[in-house]
């Protein structure tokens, strides 16, 4: 496979990942930040940009790893324990690196890093690329594609929950009730982006 | 449930005894979010919302500071009183807000029930829907407010 | 098998390792600042170990920057100019700062970190801001809910303040608060005793310090304070005085009045002091000694609401309605005010009426 013909299916899986594949919506990856974190725009905008970073930084890491460490090895079954490890070691840098170099950054993006160390969307996203044999450029643009997903995910649950907060909503479904409601709500209006990739 | 870490450090600081004695959660044990959802949930039911109510209590506490710490009367059922202290409180939440360390007292003439609130009490009510965790002192039960500031 | 068990769990637990050590040796040179100098007001110079806030670096060296949130950024009251190297402005800084704060580089010393060498100006007074350690040597009762503190200071052992000046004492960890926290109170003892403090405190329901001072401090504990602040104070002019407290406040008063006494100040001054209940008043004899000693003071209490049962013959109603009635005109006088702000607030609105300039009205509400 040449060059160009990789970077066109990396971006058809990249769109794949963010429409008809969700990983939030279509796979309920990373559920937890996605309810804790959905009050306010601005922090869901905060975290989702943040998840990008990561998913594409630690899908090219593990995807190295895991292509020169484990396979040549035959341990292609520890690739769990070595990719959250790599994954927690890779966000901690970060945020160290951040916050000695743009304190401004780390206010807004940083603080969020510590949340996603154990978000399994993360590590998700890392197993579904090895799962599926993408290649390098395939993987990023997997990676990218996931992250994207994830991030219009979750501003958009924000921006609805912010006009739910004068709404009137029954007692006993307020908070996590109401949000898994339009989680799955969301989910059905992102089944109908099926059919629009073929090559997905 | 994985909290922002702008949630945590609120949490944090209603938790610490920085500001009252005792912090604001009390026992509490519920995350700040369920403590404000379950009770707006219960205002709802009454068919106020917390910003009639905040203002409502700054109405009388307007009024009962013209006392200067007697009693005042507010209307033909309830009396009020202020009680000040001199300082000033903060509100928790990460914006400018200064308030006088001031406490309402207000009475019920006919049954003799009574209820105080603090400056910050209204502040933390109108703006951020907070009646402040179960067992702090200055936890005020929603429903046993409106009855007694609302004639209902 | 068992060997190769062996090698993929050691090599799993190397590459772990390996990360572990990357992170040890960035940290190491990430989070070292090395040391980084603070020029103060261009004429002092600290040098700091980077990496800690202004605030506590600045406190650390004793510099006491008021704060009450304990350096969490909620209370944005820690503001003050950095001129040099404190970077951008942080969105956790934002809400706190108006566009003129901004442009002219006030930022919140709690959160402004030190990374490099900075340059910052703070007002002259919280230079000679001191810490004190001190003895309780004596607690008095004076109304049901105000006490009198006395404490001896230990280290260092004297103190010079100018009265009407508050302190700010530091409440120590203790069963119904996990942290230490200050609050500040007016210095009420005679400021020739430079050997002790006093002051006069009176008991706010959930106060975290007033409910330490009254149900958990002892004769003989050790605590500390800081200070003196405030810009409350006696002027130098020959006007007569007038004085309007309530409660705890007439600490700074009293302070004044013995100040009066050792200098020989021979204003004309009257002072009226209210409460609501013939229980609620306190100090009445000493009052009546300073209106001997003093060669032209009144003393007049009022109560606005006396139990049926109790018995007195003194001014009847709020003080605010007795200052009205009393002194007529005070155009002429120069007031201090102490006491809650809802009672400073309506004594300004009186002393306005009866012909006062705001600019010749003193008070410190703390505020």
């Amino acid at each position: 496979m040449n060059i160009s013909a990789e970077i066109w299916q990396a971006f058809v899986v990249c769109v794949a990942a963010i429409f008809t594949q969700n990983i939030l919506l279509s796979y309920f990856l990373g559920l937890c930040p996605f309810i804790g974190v959905s009050r306010e725009i601005k922090a869901a905008f905060g975290l989702g940009a943040a998840v990008i970073f990561v998913m594409v930084s630690t899908c090219m890491l593990n995807w190295l790893a895991y292509r020169y460490v484990l396979l040549p090895l035959n341990l292609h079954f520890f690739r769990f324990i070595l990719f959250i490890v790599i994954i927690a070691a890779f966000v901690q840098f970060v945020e160290m690196v951040i916050d000695r170099f743009s304190p401004r950054l780390y206010q807004t993006l940083g603080v969020f890093l510590p949340l996603i160390t154990v978000n399994c969307a993360i590590l998700g996203a890392s197993l579904f690329m090895v799962i599926r044999n993408y290649t390098f450029i395939v993987a990023v643009g997997y990676g990218l594609g996931s992250g994207i997903g994830w991030f219009v995910a979750i501003v958009a649950m924000a921006g609805i929950r912010q006009k739910l907060k004068n709404d009137r909503i029954p007692p006993g479904l307020q908070g996590a009730g109401i949000t898994l409601i339009i989680t799955g709500l969301m989910a059905l209006a992102f089944i109908g982006f099926t059919g629009v990739l073929q090559g997905g | 449930m994985k909290k922002s870490p702008q949630k945590q450090k609120l949490e944090q600081m209603l938790h610490s005894s920085r500001i009252v004695a005792g912090g604001f959660m009390g026992t509490d044990t519920r995350s700040i979010d369920e403590i404000i959802d379950a009770d707006l949930a219960r205002l709802d039911r009454l068919g106020k919302t917390a910003t009639e109510i905040a203002q409502k209590m700054q109405q009388i506490t307007d009024a009962a500071c013209r006392g200067l710490g007697e009693w005042v009367k507010i209307d033909d059922r309830r009396q009020a009183m202020v009680d000040e202290a001199k300082g000033i409180m903060v509100c928790p939440w990460p914006h400018p807000g200064r308030f006088c360390k001031r406490l309402t007292f207000v009475k019920n003439v006919d049954t003799g029930t009574q209820i105080r609130w603090s400056d910050l009490n209204i502040h933390l009510i109108g703006e951020h829907g907070f009646f402040e965790g179960v067992g702090s002192e200055f936890r005020i039960e929603p429903i046993g407010l409106v009855e007694l500031i609302f004639d209902i | 098998m068992a060997q190769e068990i062996l090698v993929a769990v050691l090599i799993v637990s190397l590459t772990s390792a390996a990360l572990a050590t990357l992170l040890a040796v960035s940290e190491r040179f990430l989070s070292d600042y090395g040391q980084c100098r603070v020029l103060l007001n261009d004429e002092k110079e600290i040098t700091v170990q980077g990496g800690k806030t202004l605030l506590s670096v600045l406190s650390d060296n004793k510099i006491f920057i008021p704060s009450a949130c304990g350096g969490r950024g909620t209370c944005g009251l820690c503001k003050l100019k950095v001129q040099e190297g404190a970077g951008l402005l942080l969105p956790t800084e934002e809400p706190y700062l108006n566009q003129q704060e901004r442009d002219s580089g006030v930022r919140l010393s709690c959160q402004v970190k030190v990374r490099n060498d900075l340059k910052i100006q703070i007002p002259e007074e919280l230079f000679n801001i001191r810490e004190f350690t001190c003895k309780c040597a004596e607690i008095t009762d004076l109304t049901h809910d105000i006490k009198q503190f006395r404490f001896e200071l230990v280290e260092p052992d004297k103190i010079d303040y100018i009265p009407g000046q508050y302190i700010q004492l530091l409440t120590p960890v203790y069963e119904k608060s996990s942290e230490e926290v200050y609050r500040a109170y007016s210095v009420s003892g005679d400021p020739a005793d430079k050997n002790h403090i006093e002051l006069i405190i009176r008991y706010v329901p959930g106060g975290i310090c007033t409910t330490y001072c009254f149900k958990y401090l002892k004769v003989g504990d050790e605590v500390r304070f800081n200070g003196p602040y405030g810009q409350f104070r006696l002027t130098d002019t020959d006007s007569p005085v007038v004085f309007i407290a309530g409660g705890s406040g007439m600490a700074p008063i009293k302070c004044i009045l013995h100040h009066m006494k050792n200098n020989g100040i021979k204003r004309t001054a009257v002072y009226y002091f209210g409460a609501k209940k013939v229980k609620d008043m306190f100090m009445q004899d000493l009052m009546k000694k300073f209106q001997d000693e003093l060669p032209d003071f009144k003393f007049i209490p009022a109560v606005s609401s006396p139990d049926p049962d109790e018995k007195w013959d003194g001014q009847k109603g709020l003080v605010t309605e007795v200052v009205k009635r009393d002194l007529k005109n005070a155009a002429q006088h120069e007031a201090y005010l102490c006491g809650s702000p809802g009672l400073v607030d309506a004594a300004e609105k009186v002393l306005v009426e009866l012909g006062l300039t705001e600019d010749k009205i003193f008070y410190d509400k703390f505020a």
